[in-house]
């Protein structure tokens, strides 16, 4: 398969970049070089590359949930390098009875925001970030909306309001 | 509007001046269907249509509407212009509750009457779950003028209302709805839960939850 001068021209920088850590390279479907690693080696990953590589940005952390297949979930970090006008997405899978990848907070302090949502969504934790809370959901609620086992309407979505409610009522009437 | 002259101090002879027979509770009704305040809960694009009716264009000042204040305090007419989630619907729900009696609610949109399209997890599907809805207004998002409709259609209702009956038959307090005599759960003690001015949009019972993890039972 011949590939355009330009992501010859990535792949190659991210080789280079990536000398001595197990990965694997390869191009997705909508024409995106992805780096494939494992959960250990993901936080040197995603230093190399933006030290040596020149990703300076991280723009998306998220995650997808193959569900019947173990690993389960596939965390992807997309990354932009400014100075080459170029990205790369870089995959880590991860067990199901046990989600968890370390954080790159440390690396781009804004990732914080993109990993939150995650947790919330897919309950996928993030070692070494502080404050890991759900973003979009109720802090108390259960459950992650986003995995594959999560119905359409949603698991007791009243459940919180309604105690809330209960619990106005009972102290109000406490109080008449 | 005269000059105030000495003689407009005077007693004046009663043809003279003019009067004015009416009942008085029509005269209360006319003083709050031509006063709504409305409190604005603007949640998505519904508020933006909502401040276009506010606005000089659409001018709700003509209906005595125009006073949006941002102060449940000072409202008497909650207007739920959006897609409420149910994060929100505590606040939603603190609103109504601080707003002072009497008080109504226009269910703005097909979001906030019905859940919309949003048939997901996180939207509540249909205020009147945690609300007494007077008006619904259909449209995603409404025109400004359904919305002034609706306001027209709540000031028909308004007319027709009775707020003298709990003054004159006494403070309507341990009977609710159902008749049964347990009293009803109000935070504002004067909020209708008598038989006689009942609500006619009471709120409903929860909606049945479709999967297995819910408790209630469908009717």
């Amino acid at each position: 398969m011949s590939q355009a001068p330009a992501q010859r021209e990535t792949r190659e920088r991210i080789a280079k970049a990536l000398e001595g850590i197990d990965h694997q390279t390869s191009e997705s479907r909508d024409g995106m070089t992805c780096v494939d690693v494992d959960r250990d080696g993901l936080h040197e990953t995603l230093l190399r590359l933006r030290d040596f590589a020149g990703f300076s940005q991280i723009t998306f952390v998220t995650a997808i949930d193959r569900h019947p297949a173990e690993p389960r979930f596939e965390v992807a970090h997309q990354l932009w390098a400014c100075a080459y006008a170029d990205r790369v997405r870089v995959r880590t899978r991860v067990n199901g009875d046990d989600p968890r990848l370390p954080s790159c907070v440390d690396l781009w302090p804004g990732a914080g925001f993109m990993e939150r949502e995650c947790f919330d969504m897919f309950g996928v934790g993030f070692d070494g970030h502080e404050g890991l809370k759900r973003l979009l959901m109720p802090e108390e609620y259960e459950h992650h909306p986003l995995r594959k086992e999560f119905p359409h309407q949603g698991i007791e979505p009243d459940k919180l309001y309604r105690e809330w409610d209960a619990a106005r009522r009972a102290e109000w009437e406490a109080s008449s | 509007m005269g000059p105030l002259t000495p003689s407009a101090l005077e007693p004046v002879e009663t043809a003279d001046a003019g009067f004015l027979a009416t009942r008085a509770d029509a005269l209360v009704n006319w003083g709050r269907k031509n006063s709504l305040w409305p409190m604005p809960l603007g949640l998505s694009c519904c508020g933006i249509e909502l401040m276009a009716m506010i606005g000089p264009k659409f001018d709700i000042a003509r209906f005595g509407a125009e006073a949006a204040r941002f102060s449940p305090r000072q409202c008497d007419l909650l207007i739920v212009a959006g897609t409420l989630t149910w994060k929100m619907a505590q606040a939603c729900r603190t609103i109504y509750d601080q707003m002072p009696d009497p008080k109504w609610v226009i269910a703005m949109g097909v979001c906030s009457s019905s859940g919309g399209m949003y048939d997901s997890y996180a939207v509540v599907q249909g205020v009147d779950s945690l609300l007494p809805v007077d008006v619904y207004v259909p449209g995603c998002p409404p025109r400004p003028d359904a919305v002034i409709d609706a306001l027209l259609k709540l000031q028909k209702r308004i007319e027709r209302e009775n707020p003298l009956k709990r003054v004159i038959s006494g403070p309507a307090t341990e009977l609710d709805d159902t008749g049964t005599g347990a009293r009803v759960y109000q935070p504002n003690a004067a909020v209708r839960r008598s038989m006689l001015d009942r609500h006619p949009h009471a709120p409903r019972a929860p909606r049945p939850l479709p999967h297995p993890g819910g408790e209630e039972e469908p009717s």
